[in-house]
C-alpha cells in the first residue's frame, strides 16, 4: 500500500534522479565494504572475502532496479522517459513537427468550431422546461402547407382539445416606436397570450413574467424585457423594474427581465401581453398568429395532431365560409426550430471531418516515410531487450504528442472561431442555445486529438510489428529505404483516400458554387440599384383612422421626394423578397378548383411603387392619385356597411376597387384572354384589373413564380397598427440617404423611428446569405482538402522516386530511354489518381444526394460540375507529379550506382 | 527477488519492515549493513537479507516517514548511511507489533490441538 506521503515523495523522486542514483551507489558500496571487512576479520583471504561478500549481497543489478522502482513511480517514469525521448525526436526534425502539428491544428480547430455549433443546435436541449413536450401548432388552408392561426380558431382548439396541458397564442414579432429620452428608437415587440412563459416553463431573471389575466384589457400595459434589451436601453439597472416604457405612444410598465439565455425568439426585445378579448383577437378567416402548446405527459405529437384535426373538422362544418379546408398540423417545437439546419450542419460536420481525415492521412504518410528510416532503430531497441509493447508505446507517445499539440493549438483557434460565430448575427443557424466551448466540446476535442493520434500513429506501428530483427539489422541502409511492400501499399491507399475525399469535397463545393451563381443570376424582376428601404409603424394613438394615416402617407411621400437626389418614392405594405401576405381570390365564372386553392401574393402600394423599384410595365396602366383617393372612399363606405352589418359577406358591386396584377397571374387565371378590365373578387369585394406588370420574386429568390396582385395602399389604411415600408430610389449611391429620411420623418412626427433601414441590395444579399456562406465554407474546405491531397500525392511519388533511384540508374545504364523512365513513374501516379477519382465519385454521389435541398437551379448529379472537378483534380494531381518525374528522368546512372 | 544462499530462507516481505523498525528501536541509529546482520543474527542465521530486499524496504520506510537517514561514520571509520526511527515510526512499530501479536495469537488458536467444547 502506498501512503499519501509516500506518493508525494515518489513523485518528487522522479525529478532528483541523479543525486539519488549516486547516493544509492555509495550506500551499496559501503555495504559491500563492510561485508568484506567482516569476512577478512573472520579469517578469509582477500580474494575469498570479496567473492563471498558479492555472493551474499545478491544480484547488484536487480537490487539497483528494485531500488529505482521503489524510488519513483515506474509507470510515470517510463512515460516521462517516452515523452523526453519523443520530444528529442520531434525536435530533431522541426520541419516535420511544424507541418504535422499545424495540419492537425487546422483539422482539429475546424472540427471544434463546427462541433460546438452542432452541440448547441442539435445536441443540447432547448433551454426550457421539458422541451420534448412542447409543440408548435399550425393551421392549414386551401393550399397545402403550414399556415398561421386565426384567433377564434385557436380559442376553440384550446377549449375543446384533450391532449394539451396548456397553450399560448402569439403574434409574429413586429416593430414599434419607443420614445426614450426624447429620442425615438425602433424596438421589436412580440405580443403574446399571458400563458406564453408558463407554457415554455421559463421564469424571469428579474421581476416576473406574465401572470394569468395579464392579457385582459385593464392589465395589458406591462412589458417583459429581453436581457440584451435591458442592458442596452436600461444599462442593466435594477430600477428598470416598475419604470415606464413608451411603445407607440402608449405607456407600459416594465415588470420583468428575461434571463440572458432566453432566446425564444432570439431577436425579440420586448414582450407585451396580447389583447385576448374577442374583439381584439380578430375574425375567423384572418390568419395572423402563431401558437405553441405543451402536451399532457405521455401524449405524443401525432395523437395531439389527430385531436386537433377532429376539432378543425368540426369548425369546418360550423363555419363553412371561413374555415373551408382549414385543418391542423402539430410539430414538435424542436423540429420546428431546427428546420433544415440539421442536414446542413451534419453535412458541414462531415466535410470538416473529411478534412481532418486528410490531415491524418498526410501526417500518417509523413510518419511512414520517417518510420522507414527508423526501422533499424526500432530493431536495435528490440534486440537490446525492449519489449515490442514498449516500442509501440514509444511510437504512440510520439504521435500523441503531435496530435495533442495540434489539439491545443486547434482549440485556441476553435475558441476564436466560436467567438466569431457567436457574435455574428447573420449566420443562418437556429440560436436557442449560445454557441460556446463547454465541457462536451472540450471532451470532443480532447477525444478527437487522442483518436487522431492513435489513428495515424498506428500506421508506422503496423509496419514495425512485422519486423524481422536479424534481417533488418543485417540490411544496408539502401535496402531499408526500399521499405516493405506493405508500407508502400499502405501509403498508396492513403493517397487514394486523400484524392477521393478531396474529389468528393470539391464536387460538393462545386455544386454549391453553381447554385450560388444561379441564385445571383436569377432575375428578381426589380432594379435594386440605389434603392433603400425602411419600415415605419404608425401608433394608433396618433393615427387612429384612415383619414389620419392617409394624410401622413401623402405628406411623407411628398417630403421624401423633396430630398435632393431622390428620384422616386413609394410606400408599400410588402417589399420584394420579403413578402408574405397572401390569400386566395375568386374569379367569377372560373370553376377550376386549382384556381380556388391558388395562393396570390398581395401588396398595397402608392402609385410610384413600380417606377421606384424598376418593375416592368406590361399592359394597361398603373395606379394614379385618383385611384388612391377612390380606394380611400370605397374603404370608408365598406367599413360603414360592415359596422351596420357585421355578418356582411358580399359587398355591392358598385363599391369596387382597381388592381394591378403580374403577368404570371394574368396568364394563369385568364390563359386565352386579355386580363385587362377583368374582375376578380377578394374578400367579397370586386377588383377590376387596370394593368399588368412584370413578375417579381416576392417571396425570395428561391421562391416559385406566384400570382401577384397590387392594390392601392389606401385599402389597407383602415387597419389598426398600420405600418409601411418606405422605398426610396436615389440618382446615385448615397451614403447618407437614411440620415435625410430620418430628418424628414422627424419634421413630420418626431416619435417615429425607422425600423431595419437597408438598401434593397442588402435585402437581396440577405436572402442568399446562407448560400453565400455555404459556398464560402465548403469552398475553403475543398481547397484545403485539395492542397492536402496534392501534397500527399507529391510526397508519395517523391519518395517512390528516391527509393528507386538505384533501380532507375541500373535501367538507364542498361539502355532504358527517358520515355521508359517516365512511363515507370507515371504509371504508378496515374493508377493512384484514377483509383482515387473513382473512390471519390462514389462519395460525391452520396453527398450530392444528401444536399439536394441546398441546391438551386442545379441537379445533384450536374455533369458540368462533375466533369470540371474531375479534370481539375486530374490536372492538379498530374502537376504534382512533375517534380518527382523530372527528378527520376535526370537520374545520373553513374551517381546512382556509386551510391551503394 | 534476491537469490537464495544455501538453505537460508528469504525474508517474508511484509515482515521485513517490522523487523527493521524493531531493530532500530532496540539498537538505535544503524546503517543498512548493520541492520541486515542484526536481523540475520536475531533469526539465528535462519534468514538471509540481501541488497535487493533490504534497500527498497528501507527506502519505502523512509518515504513513509517512519525512519530518517543521514550520512555518518561507522565504528570502523567507514562512511555509511545511518537510519533512525522517527516518532511516527515508533507509533507505527507499536501498532504493527500489536497487530502481529493478535494475528499470531489467532493463528495459534487455530493450529493448537483441538479441545472439546
Amino acid at each position: 500500500m502506498i501512503t499519501m506521503r509516500g506518493l508525494i515523495v515518489r513523485i518528487a523522486g522522479l525529478f532528483n534522479r541523479r543525486s539519488a542514483e549516486s547516493e544509492m551507489e555509495q550506500e551499496f558500496q559501503s555495504h559491500l565494504q563492510m561485508q568484506i571487512e567482516d569476512n577478512l576479520r573472520a579469517g578469509m583471504p582477500a580474494e575469498e572475502a570479496r567473492r563471498v561478500a558479492l555472493l551474499k549481497s545478491g544480484g547488484i543489478a536487480a537490487a539497483r532496479e528494485a531500488h529505482r522502482e521503489q524510488r519513483g513511480l515506474p509507470f510515470m517514469d517510463t512515460l516521462l522517459q517516452d515523452l523526453r525521448y519523443g520530444a528529442r525526436v520531434l525536435r530533431k526534425s522541426p520541419g516535420f513537427t511544424f507541418v504535422a502539428v499545424l495540419t492537425l491544428a487546422l483539422g482539429i480547430g475546424a472540427n471544434t468550431a463546427i462541433f460546438s455549433v452542432v452541440n448547441a443546435v442539435l445536441l443540447a436541449k432547448l433551454p426550457v422546461h421539458e422541451p420534448n413536450r412542447l409543440v408548435q401548432l399550425w393551421e392549414t388552408e386551401v393550399s397545402p402547407g403550414r399556415f398561421p392561426f386565426a384567433g377564434p380558431d385557436y380559442l376553440d382548439w384550446k377549449s375543446q382539445n384533450h391532449t394539451l396541458e396548456s397553450a399560448a397564442l402569439y403574434r409574429y414579432p413586429s416593430p414599434a416606436n419607443s420614445s426614450h429620452n426624447g429620442q425615438s428608437q425602433p424596438v421589436l415587440v412580440q405580443r403574446a397570450e399571458s400563458s406564453y412563459f408558463s407554457v415554455l416553463g421559463v421564469n424571469a431573471e428579474l421581476g416576473r413574467t406574465f401572470a394569468k389575466g395579464d392579457d385582459q384589457p385593464s392589465k395589458r400595459h406591462i412589458a417583459v424585457l429581453s436581457y440584451q434589451y435591458w442592458e442596452e436601453s436600461f444599462a442593466g439597472r435594477d430600477d428598470a423594474l416598475n419604470s415606464n416604457l413608451d411603445l407607440d405612444n402608449e405607456k407600459y410598465m416594465v415588470v420583468g427581465v428575461m434571463p440572458p439565455w432566453f432566446r425564444f425568439p432570439a431577436e425579440v426585445q420586448v414582450f407585451v401581453p396580447l389583447d385576448m378579448t374577442l374583439h381584439g383577437i380578430g375574425e375567423r378567416g384572418n390568419h395572423s398568429y402563431k401558437a405553441i402548446g405543451r402536451l399532457k405527459p405521455g401524449v405524443n405529437p401525432e395523437t395531439a395532431e389527430a385531436d386537433m384535426k377532429t376539432i378543425a373538422a368540426g369548425l369546418e362544418k360550423q363555419f363553412p365560409g371561413t374555415n373551408d379546408h382549414v385543418s391542423a398540423v402539430v410539430v414538435p417545437l424542436r423540429e420546428e426550430i431546427l428546420g433544415n439546419a440539421r442536414q446542413r450542419l451534419l453535412l458541414l460536420l462531415a466535410a470538416v471531418g473529411a478534412v481532418l481525415l486528410l490531415a491524418c492521412a498526410n501526417v500518417a504518410n509523413l510518419l511512414l516515410a520517417k518510420a522507414s528510416g527508423r526501422q533499424k532503430e526500432m530493431s536495435l531497441r528490440t534486440v537490446l531487450g525492449a519489449s515490442r509493447l514498449r516500442v509501440v508505446r514509444q511510437l504512440l507517445t510520439e504521435s500523441l504528442m503531435l496530435s495533442i499539440g495540434g489539439g491545443v493549438i486547434g482549440l485556441a483557434g476553435g475558441f476564436w472561431l466560436v467567438k466569431l460565430i457567436e457574435s455574428s448575427k447573420q449566420l443562418p443557424i437556429p440560436r436557442y442555445n449560445p454557441v460556446r466551448i463547454d465541457t462536451p466540446v472540450l471532451l470532443f476535442t480532447f477525444g478527437l486529438s487522442v483518436l487522431v493520434g492513435v489513428i495515424f500513429g498506428l500506421a508506422p506501428i503496423f509496419q514495425t510489428a512485422r519486423l524481422d530483427l536479424s534481417e533488418e539489422l543485417k540490411s544496408t541502409s539502401q535496402t531499408v529505404m526500399n521499405g516493405s511492400r506493405l508500407t508502400r501499399l499502405l501509403r498508396d491507399c492513403l493517397v487514394v483516400l486523400e484524392l477521393g475525399v478531396s474529389l468528393a469535397l470539391l464536387i460538393v463545393a462545386g455544386l454549391l458554387l453553381r447554385s450560388f451563381v444561379q441564385l445571383q443570376r436569377t432575375d428578381i424582376g426589380v432594379d435594386a440599384h440605389n434603392v433603400s428601404v425602411g419600415f415605419i409603424m404608425l401608433p394608433d394613438v396618433h393615427y387612429p383612422d384612415l383619414q389620419a394615416r392617409k394624410l401622413f402617407c401623402n405628406r411623407l411621400v411628398q417630403e421624401l421626394s423633396a430630398i435632393p437626389g431622390v428620384q422616386s418614392v413609394a410606400l408599400s405594405t410588402e417589399i420584394p423578397i420579403e413578402g408574405a401576405w397572401n390569400g386566395t381570390i375568386n374569379v367569377p365564372g372560373d370553376a377550376n378548383p386549382a384556381h380556388r386553392r391558388q395562393l396570390v401574393e398581395f401588396n398595397f402600394i402608392t402609385p410610384d411603387y413600380f417606377r421606384t423599384l424598376g418593375i416592368r410595365y406590361k399592359q394597361g396602366r398603373v395606379f394614379n392619385q385618383q385611384d388612391m383617393e377612390h380606394g380611400a372612399e370605397v374603404t370608408l363606405k365598406i367599413d360603414e356597411l360592415v359596422k351596420k352589418n357585421p355578418k356582411l359577406e358580399t359587398v355591392p358591386p358598385e363599391l369596387s376597387y382597381v388592381a394591378v396584377i403580374n403577368e404570371f397571374m394574368a396568364r394563369m387565371f385568364w390563359p386565352d384572354q386579355d386580363a385587362l378590365g377583368k374582375i376578380f373578387r377578394w374578400g367579397g369585394t370586386n377588383m377590376q384589373i387596370i394593368g399588368v406588370v412584370g413578375d417579381v420574386k416576392q417571396t425570395g429568390i428561391r421562391g416559385e413564380k406566384i400570382p401577384q396582385a397590387y392594390f392601392p395602399l389606401t385599402l389597407n389604411e383602415d387597419t389598426p397598427r398600420f405600418g409601411a415600408s418606405m422605398i426610396v430610389k436615389a440618382a446615385g449611391a448615397q451614403a447618407n440617404v437614411f440620415a435625410a429620411i430620418r430628418s424628414k420623418l422627424q419634421d413630420i412626427d418626431n416619435t417615429l423611428a425607422v425600423y431595419s433601414p437597408r438598401t434593397m441590395e442588402t435585402v437581396i444579399a440577405g436572402d442568399i446569405q446562407d448560400a453565400t456562406l455555404e459556398t464560402w465554407l465548403f469552398g475553403s474546405l475543398a481547397g484545403i482538402a485539395l492542397i492536402l491531397a496534392v501534397v500527399g500525392l507529391y510526397s508519395v511519388l517523391a519518395y517512390l522516386v528516391s527509393q528507386r533511384t538505384r533501380e532507375i540508374g541500373i535501367r538507364m545504364a542498361l539502355g532504358a530511354q527517358q520515355g521508359n523512365i517516365l512511363n515507370l513513374v507515371m504509371r504508378h501516379a496515374v493508377v493512384l489518381i484514377c483509383v482515387g477519382i473513382f473512390t471519390g465519385l462514389a462519395g460525391a454521389l452520396l453527398a450530392a444526394r444528401a444536399m439536394t435541398d441546398m441546391l438551386f437551379g442545379v441537379k445533384a448529379h450536374d455533369p458540368l460540375t462533375f466533369g470540371t472537378v474531375i479534370s481539375l483534380l486530374s490536372v492538379v494531381a498530374l502537376a504534382a507529379c512533375l517534380i518527382p518525374v523530372r527528378r527520376a528522368m535526370r537520374v545520373d546512372p553513374m551517381v546512382a550506382l556509386r551510391y551503394e | 527477488m534476491g537469490d537464495k544462499t544455501g538453505d537460508k530462507a528469504d525474508v517474508w516481505q511484509g515482515t521485513l519492515a517490522l523487523m527493521i523498525l524493531k531493530t532500530l528501536e532496540s539498537m538505535g541509529p544503524q546503517h543498512g549493513y548493520g541492520i541486515a546482520r542484526r536481523i540475520e543474527q536475531t533469526s539465528g542465521d535462519q534468514l538471509s537479507v540481501n541488497y535487493g530486499t533490504l534497500y527498497p524496504a528501507l527506502l519505502k520506510l523512509e518515504q513513509d516517514g517512519y525512519i530518517t537517514a543521514e550520512w555518518g561514520v561507522s565504528e570502523n571509520n567507514r562512511r555509511a548511511r545511518f537510519y533512525r526511527l522517527t516518532r511516527t515510526g515508533r507509533n507505527q512499530l507499536k501498532r504493527e507489533t500489536k497487530e502481529w501479536e493478535q494475528a499470531t495469537a489467532i493463528l495459534a488458536r487455530f493450529l493448537a490441538p483441538k479441545e472439546s467444547v
